[in-house]
């Protein structure tokens, strides 16, 4: 059988998209959601942005602060409900002396205090870590904490 | 070279400041002023038509109408026209043509292709309606099928260096008042040693132009050869070593934004609809796109995009293929294979009687062997960056096919295509991939959408998932053997034939009763072409079943061959030598075996032959030799840095190369599930050019790799017994 020398290539059928066909279709859906140039953060209520800010800090609590509702204690109370909650009531802690005997009601502005400085509001206490300084921080975890336990 | 009908002339002109352009022209009053912009540099520079232009400053600058994806033709087809043109090489540059139809015309692929490359005949559409030609190929600017340099390299280029050689030498000879005959070019200079006159290129380039074109311009003869069959280094190396090199993905522009892209899993799949609720919250995401057959995030920046992307939930339509998975698929062809029996299937080649051969024959060998889908898996991912609006398309990627991408944003976009600009980069590893046209079309069809700039980056998965796979493929074997264990006839049914198309036929091996047939068993996954093409799966059929008829005859592969080969001595000198090289009669070490195969593809004739040790839990090839003959490397460091290459790839596809389908989706998606070869596997590889015919040059990009996967797989049944009938290597066990 003849040799026939034939030039071929790792090209495709060239019957491709080349012929004749039209323009391609519109998108079958299209979500603009903002133009390039426009602000990067997309605008949201001052509140959501607070919860958004107080849930990314939680995760400094979150180490030692369950949140879940009915949710298990772990080196620290869970925290779900503790708005409004007597100092120490947490259903099965083992609370140090000192924080038990408190007699605080977790305010807002109870809690903000604490958060501040733990063992200064309440010398005794066993929650050595966690101190937050900066005030917008607190408020924005306090937030959270709120929020949560409203569901 | 072929005779040169009045269609086919060289055309020159001269730019205004002097500069010389000579080309290989199109139809004569063919206008070609709108290549100007695209080419010249310099300002009033006018280009007539060009493959190469001498400036003022004596540089010559070639225009190279290919691409470069690492196979080192941009420097190759420059060195080609620099040795006719007899040019300085330290004063040479290269410019790879725009995507323009002016570069190409099918009346210089006929005109001049035939002849001198010796094909019988141009190809018309075949069967499959593809085009499968050199002329057309030109046409459309693609760079494959190993053909840069034997086709426009031995055409084009060196005829257009030729005919401006001799333009410059007929100046020259007119303004000195001297015979052209006692003219000589060296170096980018013209000398008239008798009065001892010489001059630059440059100061006759002006008045070249004038001259009478030369009807057939002298090709230089091998003993003559300055730059052609030398060393030369590649001009695009540095660049790419100091991370300075522009590939596809680096286009960059003012204003441009990113999009990742999802197409629907099962191919034929669309997308019925998308929840982006979240990727609409998330940073940095501009818009969410449903095409249709796929879903894209456009942001700010490409990572950003894939996260948006991977929260978008989209439900698609219910297809076919969604039944498909892998074990189906090969029962599939099993099962046409059976129907078609000894009769049916289309019959690509028959002589003799195969049937009473075999059935007459001493010794009766059958087998069949199968191979899986496989993907290119080129470094650079698939990408292309887009542009419309008002009424135009920019469009910058890497691709094989820089005119069809031009045409394939024009027709997509419905702008006319001289509106249409299409810029083309270095391609991080082509393979065939790259002449496709989906993810130009992709690009363009997001940029319509947003109307600023956007690069479209695929990601590994999607890169892995939606590819145009080189096709699985089963492939039955008959042979019959005399007593003498001579092969008197060869029977082979096998699936799919795509190209080339004598991929499945052995016209080199001396068997008197051939036929061979094939069955064509659709799937709904793409296809395409990837480094040697049909090669790649008919290579290791072909040469394994060889090896089991020679074992069959009680003889060894190497001798069983030679035989075969035993009326072309051309053939057979590339056995021997590769046979040589290894020291094929030399004992190995237990556990250690050699494997030889031989395939001749693309014009340039291979043989192989792989040493494995077998001795720990998985073949480890040590050793591959490659003797191959192209007719004439025109660049051999090139030239066996192609073989070298097509070891390595080769050698990651018969290891692991496996795409496998489930649920009529691709299961692979990156390289921790579709691994390649790593630096510590490559073998040892040493490679031997014969120059056997500088008149007929074959291809060096695919031709080293069909026989490798052969060579190795022979090797693993020398060392072991095991004969591999099913790739890859990493499904069997060898324990």
């Amino acid at each position: 059988m003849r040799a026939v020398l034939r030039a071929s290539a790792p090209i495709l059928v060239i019957a491709l998209a080349a012929c004749g066909t039209d323009p391609a279709p519109e998108p079958t859906e299209q979500i603009i959601v903002r133009e390039p140039g426009a602000a990067t953060v997309p605008v949201v209520e001052a509140e959501d942005s607070l919860l958004a800010v107080g849930k990314a800090a939680f995760n400094t609590c979150i180490a030692c602060h369950g949140i879940e509702k009915g949710g298990a204690n772990k080196v620290g109370p869970n925290l779900y409900g503790i708005i409004g909650q007597a100092a120490g009531a947490a259903e099965g802690f083992s609370y140090s002396e000192a924080l038990a005997s408190s007699g605080i009601t977790w305010t807002k502005e109870e809690l903000d205090s604490y958060i501040a400085n733990p063992a200064a509001k309440v010398p005794g206490t066993t929650m050595m870590a966690g101190a937050i300084t900066d005030a917008g921080r607190r408020e924005a975890i306090i937030a959270y904490i709120d929020a949560v336990s409203a569901n | 070279m072929g005779k040169w009908t009045r269609r086919a002339f060289i055309g020159a002109g001269v730019a205004a400041g002097g500069a010389l352009v000579v080309g290989i022209a199109v139809r004569p009053g063919n206008p070609i002023d709108r290549l100007s912009p695209l080419v010249a540099k310099g300002e009033g520079e006018k280009l007539i038509n060009a493959w190469v232009k001498i400036d003022a400053d004596n540089i010559v600058t070639a225009i190279v109408p290919h691409v470069e994806m690492g196979q080192g033709i941009f420097t190759s087809l420059a060195q080609m026209l620099a040795d006719e043109l007899d040019a300085d090489w330290s004063k040479v540059r290269i410019l790879e043509a725009p995507a323009d139809a002016k570069y190409s015309s099918s009346h210089i692929g006929r005109e001049f292709l035939a002849p001198n490359l010796e094909v019988p005949e141009i190809l018309e559409p075949t069967v499959s309606g593809s085009f499968l030609s050199l002329a057309t190929a030109m046409t459309l600017q693609i760079t494959g099928g190993s053909f840069s340099i034997r086709g426009t390299g031995q055409r084009a280029m060196r005829t257009a260096g030729a005919a401006a050689r001799e333009m410059l030498v007929a100046a020259a000879a007119k303004e000195w008042n001297v015979p052209a005959g006692e003219l000589r070019t060296e170096n980018s200079m013209i000398l008239h040693d008798k009065s001892s006159k010489s001059a630059t290129f440059a100061n006759f380039a002006a008045a070249a132009a004038e001259q009478s074109l030369p009807a057939k311009p002298k090709l230089k003869s091998p003993k003559d050869y300055k730059l052609m069959g030398k060393a030369i280094a590649r001009t695009d190396i540095p660049e790419k070593s100091n991370g300075s090199a522009i590939f596809g993905i680096d286009a960059d522009l003012p204003g441009m934004k990113y999009a990742a892209v999802k197409a629907a899993p099962v191919v034929g799949a669309t997308i019925e609809a998308i929840d982006a609720a979240a990727a609409k919250t998330m940073p940095g995401v501009l818009q969410i796109l449903n095409m249709g057959d796929f879903v894209a995030v456009v942001a700010d920046g490409y990572w950003q995009a894939e996260q948006a992307l991977a929260t978008v939930q989209a439900t698609y339509s219910k297809t076919e293929g969604d039944e498909l998975d892998q074990d189906a698929l090969f029962t599939r062809y099993a099962t046409m294979l059976d129907e078609a029996g000894e009769t049916d299937g289309d019959v690509e080649t028959e002589e003799g009687d195969v049937g009473k051969a075999f059935a007459s024959a001493a010794t009766k060998v059958e087998a069949e062997y199968k191979v899986p889908f496989l993907a290119h898996a080129t470094m650079e991912p698939m990408n292309c960056t887009a542009w419309v609006r008002d009424g135009k398309c920019d469009v910058w990627s890497g691709t094989q096919s820089p005119l069809m991408a031009r045409k394939a944003a024009a027709e997509t976009t419905g702008i006319d295509i001289d509106n249409v600009a299409y810029h083309n980069a270095y391609l991080g590893g082509g393979f065939g991939r790259r002449s496709e046209m989906d993810v130009i079309i992709m690009s363009t069809r997001i940029a319509m959408a947003t109307k600023y700039p956007v690069k479209m980056i695929w990601s590994r998965e999607e890169d892995t998932m939606q590819d145009h796979y080189r096709p699985s493929a089963t492939s039955r074997f008959q042979g019959g053997l005399d007593k003498d264990g001579k092969a008197v006839s060869w029977s082979n049914i096998h699936t799919h034939l795509f190209d080339p198309q004598e991929a499945p036929t052995v016209p080199y091996y001396n068997i008197a009763n051939h036929k061979i047939r094939k069955i064509d068993v659709p799937t709904h996954l793409r296809f395409g072409p990837w480094r040697s093409v049909d090669h790649s799966q008919h290579g290791y059929f072909i040469e394994s079943f060889v090896d089991e008829m020679a074992h069959a005859a009680g003889k060894d592969g190497y001798a069983f061959r030679r035989e075969l080969l035993a009326g072309s001595p051309r053939h057979l000198k590339v056995l021997d030598t590769a046979a040589k090289m290894s020291g094929w009669d030399n004992p190995l070490p237990e556990g250690h075996g050699r494997g030889i195969a031989f395939v001749p593809s693309f014009g340039t004739i291979v043989a192989e032959v792989a040493e494995v040790d077998m001795t720990g839990k998985k073949p480890k090839v040590t050793k591959v030799y490659v003797a191959a003959d192209p007719g004439f490397a025109v660049n051999p460091d090139g030239f066996a840095a192609q073989m070298e290459s097509s070891v390595a790839y080769g050698l990651t596809a018969a290891l692991y190369g496996e795409i496998s389908v489930k649920d009529g989706a691709v299961q692979q998606s990156n390289f921790h599930d579709y691994p390649i070869l790593r630096i510590n596997e490559m073998p040892d590889v040493v490679v031997e050019i014969i120059n056997g015919d500088h008149k007929r040059l074959g291809g060096a990009g695919e031709p080293g790799l069909p026989p490798l996967a052969p060579a190795v797989t022979n090797a693993i049944f020398a060392a072991t017994g095991n004969r591999v009938r099913e790739l890859p290597l990493s499904k069997v066990n060898f324990a």
